[in-house]
């Protein structure tokens, strides 16, 4: 094994080839693959309408693997990010429906929310000393719970028009606007994880803790921080699909907001961001994304089945967690050499 | 004195004084609430309840965790009706494959988990949506209704105010019981969730008790979901959505350690027998239904945090 790494520096094509399936640049090849095999398939893959809704279902999934990604960081992980989307999208519902704030205000309460929502996980996983596992595992119970009894389960589908409009702007190329929403976010977290101190802190963290710890970083509050950012691209999830879907609605993201955990979990783990904590990556996340969405709208359009797409997602997610184990290994093995 | 001290320190003593407070409470208050249908209607959900919660305690034993026990369930459970109904087989024959299903289950997450040695909640998470999938995929989201009427019969039989359910989750109960207290594997179960390098140490073989234990799980999940179709009289594909909260409250409120090797069945009994209160409860006063996942959230919290304050790391 260690030989053949060796060899993979003077040019090796085997540990390349790991290398590729792993990677940013093997899941571009990969969706361009997929793309190119659709689009000669099925015509209506390339549609104008057929781009512009797989970039908007794109751009929502994007952001909800943003919202588990920067939780996989610390090593932690969130279960609640559903719980949290719906709650802070029916606040913000409530605000430009009932309350009949402006458009800006109400998202801002609907960000600040769930921010806050996130902020709790992280202050209790921070407090009771316990694996974020179970603090969210209550807490999703927790959110909807509340959510249900408060709103009686009734949608808020009078929205303003000015809002559902946002998400039916069509740019260049027949893309969502929101994708551009998504990929600015993506850029914002790139800079915030790479570019500024707490960042740094965070990623030292989630890598070893007690190291972290004895170099002076605030471990407790880079959790606290990540959970809050959670919360908050939950919410910034949620206001999107609310939009798309021109109500906002307790059940959007499906019992307790399980519905959100595959696409959450999927595209950071596609996008080689490890479980176990430390390391990031934010192209990673988007292009995992891309990759289960052409999937996905492929599969649909290809007629093969809408009812065994779940069960596809399910086999692939199997798949790149068992690659990101081989990559781990292979990593670990270099770094004893 | 110290037996008082003793019973005091088991994980099940404050739970059974909660269940009894809670219960007079309610029986004083609520008259319906001791009415021979009221009782049964609890132990009813009572018996589909434990079975998951036990489903979920035998993979928190070794120190790992289960995300699919209601998809496991769901695809037990339609598999059964559908055999049934579509290839009219005969019941026990339709019971075994539901078991079948069981096993095939479980025994994909044990022998993933420990071959790969991925974290058993990302597997889980994935087989979760393989097997709930395939439910879907099989199913099209139609139930299946035409249940053998023998099997109906039996879904609404009762003794008094004891459906006969309870008598075959009363056995399993009772078996899991004797299983971790007695037999050689359940201690094992334990051992290597307390200490994983120890117990291999020791000579225990660690991919076998994994295996076994998500098989186990497998097994009790699937028997949960066929008892769903008997109490439903429908093989509903949408059995196990909502499994996943309370699989894990009713052990984590027994004093499981999700860490793994220390688990109470009597505590876990008592976990689900509490939360079936609280449901009943809430059905009497008027309450909201809705309001117990609110409080199974605040349920599970607390019981954590009884935990750090019980036992401080």
């Amino acid at each position: 094994m260690s030989v053949d790494v060796a060899k993979g520096k003077a040019g090796s094509a085997r540990p390349r080839l790991a290398l590729l399936a792993s990677n940013e640049a093997g899941l571009v090849l990969i969706t361009v693959g997929f793309v190119v095999l659709f689009a000669n398939l099925t015509p209506g893959f390339t549609s104008p309408f057929n781009i512009y809704a797989l970039t908007r279902v794109l751009a929502i999934d994007v952001v909800i693997g943003f919202s588990m990604m920067v939780v996989l960081v610390t090593g932690g992980l969130n279960l609640a990010v559903g719980a949290i989307g719906v709650c802070a999208v029916m606040l913000g519902g409530w605000a430009m429906q009932v309350a009949g704030l402006p458009i800006p205000v109400a998202a801002a309460l609907a960000l600040a929310f769930g921010a806050g929502l996130g902020a709790l996980n992280g202050i209790l996983t921070v407090v009771m000393r316990v694996h974020s596992f179970v603090v969210t595992l209550a807490t999703m119970s927790l959110f909807f719970g509340a959510m249900i009894v408060l709103t009686q389960a009734k949608a808020f589908n009078a929205l303003p028009a000015e809002f559902v409009s946002l998400a039916k702007l069509k740019t260049y190329f027949f893309a969502s606007s929101m994708l551009y929403l998504a990929v600015g976010i993506g850029v914002l977290l790139w800079w915030l994880f790479h570019h500024t101190l707490i960042g740094r802190q965070i990623l030292a963290a989630g890598a070893n803790p007690s190291a972290a710890r004895l170099s002076g970083v605030p471990v407790e509050r880079t959790i606290i921080v990540c959970h809050a950012l959670s919360g908050a691209l939950a919410s910034v999830a949620g206001l999107m699909l609310t939009a798309r879907n021109g109500a906002a609605l307790p059940s959007m993201a499906g019992q307790l907001g399980m519905d959100w955990l595959l696409p959450a979990f999927l595209a950071p783990v596609l996008g080689g961001t490890l479980l176990t904590g430390g390391t990031i990556s934010v192209a990673g996340t988007f292009l995992g994304a891309a990759m289960v969405t052409v999937l996905t709208n492929g599969l649909l359009q290809l007629q093969v089945g809408e009812f065994w797409v779940q069960a596809f997602l399910g086999i692939i997610l199997l798949i790149a967690v068992a690659l990101d184990r081989l990559r781990a290994h292979v990593m670990e093995r270099r770094r004893l050499r | 004195m110290t037996t008082a001290f003793k019973l005091l320190r088991t994980d099940w003593f404050g739970l059974l004084i909660a269940f009894l407070v809670g219960a007079a409470a309610l029986a004083a208050t609520q008259p319906s609430f001791l009415s021979t249908y009221n009782i049964y209607v609890m132990l009813t959900a009572f018996s589909l309840s434990v079975l998951v919660a036990l489903s979920q305690m035998v993979i928190v034993a070794v120190g790992q965790l289960n995300l699919s026990v209601g998809a496991i369930g769901g695809l037990a459970a339609i598999t059964f009706a559908g055999v049934m109904e579509v290839w009219g087989l005969p019941i026990p024959v339709a019971i075994l494959i539901g078991l079948a299903v069981g096993i095939a289950c479980g025994t994909l997450n044990g022998v993933v988990t420990h071959v790969t040695g991925l974290n058993a909640f990302v597997v889980t998470l994935a087989t979760l949506s393989i097997f709930k999938g395939t439910n879907i995929g099989i199913t099209e989201a139609q139930p299946f209704y035409n249940i053998p009427e023998a099997v109906k019969a039996f879904g609404n039989a009762r003794l008094g105010f004891i459906p006969y359910l309870l008598f075959i989750s009363g056995t399993i109960v009772a078996m899991v019981w004797i299983f971790m207290r007695r037999a050689v594997l359940g201690r094992q179960l334990l051992a290597v969730g307390g200490n994983r390098n120890a117990a291999e140490l020791s000579g225990i073989s660690i991919g076998r008790v994994i295996i076994a234990a998500h098989v186990i799980s497998g097994v009790l999940a699937a028997v949960a979901g066929m008892l769903a179709v008997v109490r439903l009289q429908l093989g509903q594909p949408t059995i196990g959505d909502d499994w996943l909260i309370i699989s894990f409250a009713a052990p984590v409120i027994g004093g499981a350690v999700l860490a793994g090797g220390h688990v109470s069945v009597a505590g876990t009994l008592l976990g689900v027998a509490i939360v079936m209160l609280i449901n009943n409860a809430l059905v009497l006063l008027n309450v909201d239904p809705f309001a117990v996942q609110l409080l199974l959230g605040a349920l599970i919290l607390a019981a954590v945090a009884l935990s750090r304050f019980r036992d401080p790391a």
